[in-house]
């Protein structure tokens, strides 16, 4: 679902702390038809240019609190992100992306499902990764963004 | 005693995906452009801050309900199993979950609440005092692939048996006698070819281009329930197994079947995918999937008395194309409405 809507046009940007360029951030929406408890939101598989940025080099803000590491994302289990509501994703990477134009391929993890499945008590001991679950994405969606 | 025509906001997600449309435009289209009363929710996407909202937006939806004179039929709920993430959710703390969903249906006026297809006897339970005390109802969702009768060798999905789960239910309602326990029976249980959406998908993103063209044509000459054993007869082996199943449908329950359940049925969700020009007949409309005319007949001829709420999910199929590309869901729903119209004969 909204494979083409997802990333916000225009939104990739460099992260500058301390005057030194950590990393690039870009917003996202929950692209599904319904919002989620932030506890499920597992994080992305990124890759930019064909560089991939696991989910340990991540961080997600959302609901006006400073961006979380999805380990603090996962025990936010009553804190809920809206379905109309933009997020930012935060990767790091010194030095950032440089100016021009970049492909990025992205795949949201969320576990949301519909009940009880065989698999849950196996994703509670080894959480997949977002690419292993098979959520309303068809597959990685890429985007041609500009960093001015 | 009637049928009454409703809408979920569900078919209108992408409009308010994309900002086009937020619940207050929803509710007008609902009154002035379909002139329905009936009204359904996904708690998680119409609800800002669920499960605990403000006052002000609780206040804003009964102005807007008032405004436009709508109805709310059921709150849509669900049940995300791994969200405490250090241990699967217990049937406790479903119920718990239940119990949440109960008190925002009261609040926001909802007469049930549809919970997740296939609810253990054993949280509807722990949640039915709460119901009882809110006069609230709990409706589980019959959705494919669940049959209304028996069958025990679906496995797998849901609950621990699934293919039993409304017989369970039934007997759970007739040896305690409650009121506050019943369905919400997804029309997609009663197929009779494969959505148009699914075809259309993989007509446009087979790699394959000359068997892309040869189904598109083949849709021209054989009907679309008999177009994937057609496929597969004249093309043995070019689909693989996924691309199989956007040609593939199955009659998941009878029309008839409605009839063992009927009076536990507190709202019907109107699944439609594509709503098409029925051939011959301008600006009536059809959803060439699922068999409308047979179910609204049972319905009649029974005097069943409750809402029907559009619940149109074919836009997700077009999504990874351009916004040129997009289906337009107010007109797809307005099409699917002139169908109730015509079937239930207002």
């Amino acid at each position: 679902m909204f494979e083409s809507f997802l990333v916000r046009e225009g939104s990739l940007q460099n992260v500058e702390k301390d005057g030194f360029i950590v990393g690039f951030k870009f917003d996202v929406r929950n692209c599904d038809y319904r919002g989620c408890f932030l506890s499920l939101h597992t994080g992305y598989y990124i890759e930019v240019d064909g560089e991939v940025f696991p989910v340990e080099l991540q961080k997600f803000e959302i609901n006006g609190k400073p961006p979380r590491s999805f380990d603090e994302i996962a025990k936010c289990v009553w804190e809920h992100w809206d379905f109309d509501d933009w997020a930012t994703v935060y990767v790091q990477k010194p030095g950032g992306l440089s100016k021009g134009k970049h492909r990025l391929g992205i795949y949201q993890g969320v576990m949301a499902q519909y009940g009880w499945m065989p698999h849950d008590q196996e994703w509670i001991d080894n959480p997949p990764s977002p690419l292993e679950i098979r959520g309303k994405q068809t597959g990685i969606y890429y985007y041609d963004l500009e960093v001015e | 005693m009637a049928i009454k025509r409703g809408v979920s906001l569900y078919s209108y997600q992408q409009a308010q995906f994309l900002g086009q449309m937020d619940y207050r435009d929803m509710a007008r289209e609902l009154r002035e452009g379909l002139d329905c009363d009936g009204i359904e929710i996904i708690n998680e996407a119409t609800v800002p801050g669920y499960p605990f909202p403000s006052r002000e937006f609780l206040a804003d939806w009964h102005n807007t309900l008032a405004r436009y004179d709508l109805t709310p039929v059921a709150l849509d709920g669900f049940l995300d199993t791994l969200r405490f993430r250090d241990h699967v959710m217990t049937k406790a703390e479903a119920a718990e979950l239940i119990k949440l969903d109960l008190q925002l249906a009261h609040d926001m006026g909802f007469t049930h609440i549809r919970t997740m297809t296939g609810l253990p006897v054993e949280v509807i339970e722990r949640a039915l005092p709460t119901a009882e005390k809110l006069d609230v109802k709990i409706a589980w969702e019959i959705h494919a692939p669940i049959p209304i009768k028996p069958d025990p060798t679906i496995q797998g999905l849901y609950c621990e048996s699934p293919g039993t789960a409304v017989a369970d239910t039934v007997e759970f309602i007739e040896k305690t006698g409650t009121k506050h326990v019943g369905f919400v029976p997804d029309m997609g249980i009663f197929m009779r070819a494969p959505y148009l959406s699914g075809v259309h998908r993989l007509i446009r993103t087979l790699e394959d281009r000359e068997l892309a063209e040869q189904i598109s044509e083949l849709m021209e000459e054989v009907p679309l329930s008999e177009l994937g054993a057609e496929v597969e007869k004249r093309w043995p082996g070019r689909l693989n197994p996924q691309q199989k199943r956007a040609l593939s449908w199955k009659m998941h329950a009878a029309p008839e079947d409605l009839e063992l359940i009927l009076p536990y049925v507190f709202s019907i969700h109107g699944k439609a995918h594509n709503m098409v020009e029925i051939p011959g007949k301008p600006g009536q409309y059809e959803e060439p999937a699922l068999m409308y005319a047979e179910v609204i007949e049972v319905l009649k001829k029974n005097d069943w008395d409750g809402y029907i709420c559009t619940e149109f999910e074919g836009q997700r199929a077009y999504q990874d194309r351009g916004i040129e590309h997009l289906l337009d869901e107010v007109e797809q729903v307005r099409r699917h409405h002139e169908m109730l119209k015509r079937l239930i004969g207002e």
